[in-house]
């Protein structure tokens, strides 16, 4: 910019600084900070709240050297495929390094959000000792730790407002970890135990939550019994979210009124989830907080069709829809009637082997949503059979989707009644949803379909490819085009060496790649290692026999790819599994 | 790596020597379908080795499958590694759902069977058939308890939330039913899908006494307070929890 130092220096630092804090989001202070050296001075000293979408992509200590005021962090990281069991469990993402680094330079840190991290009880230690202030501390999809590291936290932080657990592997070695929660902690926002396996001692959570009037957020474990959730809603009344615990237990007409009413003492419950073992018995129980629903996630819940459409039917304001396929096309034809409000849509396999009976989960089903819920934009649906046609008409319905996830379960599945690939069906939805922002393919699919996702898909930012392609053109599509991808994962598909080799300065654009089981040879892996010392070209090899990879002539072939963009070099941590090509 | 050759016990030995050909003869069925006709043929104690055998040998293609002879997929089709794309989370909350304890008179202890890895009835009657055949069949991979004084056998068997006399090794080890156990049983660590000789035989040492300190027998410690091992002959004698003459499904 001609003249930048000069114009910036028109002003004090402190009003460039009010100007920035209307800057929340991260990529419009990452382009202030790039404006000139006065910007990025002022901008890093008043960023609060950091992102950081790949743990490896920058050294820990350099994070927290550049933003020295960061409130707020927020860390990930395995490759989103570490969910299905294709990343080695010891590949990495550990915590340590991370707040070790933070401990250091950010003392005044409030809120801490790891996702698919492995985080030690020590990390979760050093996080209760060290952070005066903290505040919130959420774990998604994590593993690594024990409640004996959760007890550390809520004997020490103070001023915990938020604890949420949401899927992690948490060992359960400390069975009353709960008590450790002083009696002068009365701040709790948000408890969030769901994934926790082991007993609860709700005595002591019935004296917790009734020393927090704040409380707005509870998710209770399966092992809370149905007769105790009563005796915990009376204590918050004030609740926004509920997760129930096992909603399962001898029906007793006692029960039921008594559930029923303290469930009805919950005027502003918004969200309801939870739901283990939920059989049909004390389902109309909610019935009368129904209408002021907006989030209901029945996805644990092995309720037949019949029931959940008595109870979907109730809830006219519903936002967000998660529930098993056992919902069936009746139930979601029921929905399409009932929730005109629907932004989100999960449908998750009650089944996803096949050992059980086929269910009557089809395209009618997501047809009818789209027909029937204009303000659809984020969809996940599993199921066994698709059409063109279908496909064709949601795009149609719904334009404007973010977020179209199918997963029809039989890979390489065709248009059943047609039996040609999927291919028109998806490149109508990139074509006609141009704000799409994650997309994830199904079915039977050619490379046709990438050349229309690479040509439409402008806004896109993630997408996942299993089982698709017929060779290199499909990948070179995907990465030639497609602006504004960030994440990109493929299994299974006959891409090769040449697309990535051609692509190579794409990468440095996006975040990540993974591509396991397709057709890259370790020669290409290393030219590009070469080519681009801005990634990282990770190599996976999990079975240990033969020559070490150093060896390994160009033509092995790669059985797991995992490149991503860094500015901190080769990661120290790797496992004996995994080779950093250079 | 010859069946012949290898030598991990003993019994190998004469297990094999005792067999004709067509016994011998290894195929590529579901491993646990030639288990049970195996077993048929022979006593446990054959069984088990020879069909320990016969997994090595074959574990170049095969995927694990869980060690005991309940709960295995019958579905001709190999699992896809991840697919369809659900989370071990979901998936594991799934499975525990479909656990159901099996009585059959006669047995002191109960099975729990997995109706999801049934494709339907006839299935579940086959698998049920020959969990019971004899109740004194355990699959453990060169386990064969027996008091070497009287040569009694031993099976493993644990008392549940119910009070119900369980055996061992139904339900893999990393399920989340821990509503069903006294305490939590989920293993450390990695992707243990079932018991393993390992957990086993720090599970059986506890009962002899010996009290294993690593963390990774913690649970394992814990979930034995309550259980024991039972003598085959001695196990007759419990009264089963079910009325009887009759296969109920709990």
């Amino acid at each position: 910019m001609v003249g930048g130092f000069r114009w910036a220096a028109m002003f004090p630092d402190e009003v460039w600084e009010h100007v920035f804090s209307f800057l929340p989001a991260d990529a419009d202070r990452n382009a202030a900070a790039l404006v000139c050296r006065a910007w990025y001075r002022l901008e890093r000293r008043s960023r609060w709240r950091v992102f950081v979408g790949n743990c490896y992509a920058v050294e820990p200590a350099a994070a927290v050297r550049r933003f020295p005021e960061v409130r707020a962090a927020a860390i990930k990281g395995k490759p989103h495929f570490a969910d299905f069991n294709l990343v080695p469990s010891d590949w990495g993402g550990g915590a340590e390094a991370w707040v070790e680094a933070m401990a250091e330079g950010w003392p005044h840190l409030e809120e801490l959000r790891l996702k698919r991290m492995v985080v030690s009880d020590d990390c979760l230690e050093l996080i209760a000792r060290c952070f005066k202030n903290f505040k919130v501390l959420s774990l998604v999809s994590c593993e690594g730790f024990s409640t004996a590291g959760l007890a550390a936290i809520a004997a020490n932080c103070r001023y915990l407002r938020e604890l949420d657990l949401h899927e992690n592997e948490v060992e359960d070695n400390c069975l009353h970890w709960m008590s450790h929660f002083p009696e002068s902690c009365t701040s709790l926002v948000t408890l969030n135990i769901a994934c926790l396996e082991g007993e609860v001692n709700v005595s002591v959570l019935e004296r917790l939550i009734g020393r927090c009037p704040n409380l707005k957020t509870l998710r209770l474990n399966h092992s809370v019994p149905l007769e105790r959730l009563v005796g915990l809603l009376h204590r918050a009344p004030q609740l926004v979210d509920l997760g129930t615990g096992k909603y399962a237990a001898q029906h007793h007409p006692e029960l039921f009124s008594r559930l029923e009413s303290a469930i009805a003492g919950c005027k502003n419950l918004k969200g309801l989830s939870g739901f283990w073992e939920a059989g049909p018995t004390f389902l109309p129980a909610i019935y009368s907080v129904c209408e002021g629903l907006t989030s209901l996630n029945l996805s644990y819940a092995t309720i037949q069709g019949p029931e959940l459409i008595k109870l979907i039917s109730r809830c006219k304001n519903l936002q967000r829809l998660w529930v098993m396929d056992l919902i069936e096309d009746e139930g979601l034809i029921a929905v399409a009637a009932s929730c005109k409000l629907l932004q989100e849509l999960r449908v998750f396999p009650s089944d996803p082997y096949g050992a059980a009976q086929p269910i009557s989960l089809t395209e009618h089903g997501l047809v009818a949503i789209s027909a029937g819920c204009p303000m659809l934009h984020s969809v996940l649906y599993f199921c066994r059979q698709m059409t063109n046609a279908a496909l064709l008409t949601v795009a149609k319905n719904c334009p404007n989707f973010t977020c179209f996830r199918l997963c029809i379960m039989e890979p390489h599945t065709p248009d059943y009644i047609t039996r040609q690939p999927l291919d028109a069906g998806f490149s109508a939805i990139v074509e006609s949803c141009k704000h799409l922002r994650r997309l994830s393919l199904s079915g039977l699919l050619t490379d046709l379909v990438f050349k229309s996702i690479g040509a439409s898909a402008n806004r896109l930012e993630m997408l996942s490819v299993a089982f698709a392609g017929d060779g290199d053109a499909g990948l070179h599509y995907i990465l030639s085009g497609c602006k504004n991808l960030r994440k990109l994962e493929i299994r299974d598909c006959p891409f090769g060496d040449k697309p990535l080799l051609d692509n190579a300065a794409k990468l440095e654009t996006m975040r990540s790649l993974w591509m396991s089981s397709c057709s890259v040879t370790l020669g290409a892996c290393r030219q590009l290692a070469r080519k681009m010392p801005l990634l990282n070209v990770e190599v996976i090899n999990e079975r240990k026999r033969g020559l070490p990879l150093e060896l390994q002539p160009d033509n092995c072939p790669v059985e797991k790819l995992y490149i991503y963009r860094t500015v901190a070099g080769p990661r120290s941590d790797t496992p004996s599994c995994v080779w950093i090509l250079r | 790596m010859s069946t012949t050759e290898t030598g991990n016990s003993s019994t190998t030995e004469s297990a094999v020597s005792g067999l004709d050909y067509e016994e011998t003869q290894l195929t590529l069925a579901a491993s646990g379908a030639s288990r049970s006709e195996l077993e048929r043929k022979r006593g446990f104690s054959e069984g088990v080795d020879l069909s320990l055998e016969t997994k090595d040998f074959l574990s170049g293609s095969s995927d694990e499958a869980p060690i005991s002879g309940a709960g295995e997929p019958s579905a001709a089709k190999a699992q896809v590694v991840g697919w369809p794309p659900v989370r071990s989370f979901r998936r594991n909350v799934l499975k525990s759902c479909t656990y159901v304890k099996v009585a059959v008179d006669g047995t002191p202890y109960l099975r729990k069977v997995d109706l999801e890895a049934h494709a339907g009835y006839q299935q579940l009657l086959t698998a049920l058939e020959e969990m019971f055949s004899c109740f004194t069949a355990r699959n453990y991979p060169n386990e064969r308890l027996v008091d070497p004084v009287n040569g009694t056998e031993y099976v493993p068997t644990y008392e549940d939330k119910d009070g119900d006399w369980m055996l061992i090794g139904d339900v893999p080890w990393k399920v989340r039913s821990s509503s069903n156990f006294t305490g939590n049983i989920k293993g450390f660590g990695s992707h243990v899908e079932a018991i393993n000789k390992e957990e086993l035989e720090g599970a059986i040492s506890t009962i002899h006494g010996k009290h294993h300190s690593t963390e990774n027998n913690l649970d394992v410690c814990r979930f034995m307070q309550t259980a024991s091992l039972m003598k085959s002959s001695e196990a007759v004698d419990l009264a089963p929890r079910t009325p009887t003459g009759c296969i109920t499904a709990r």
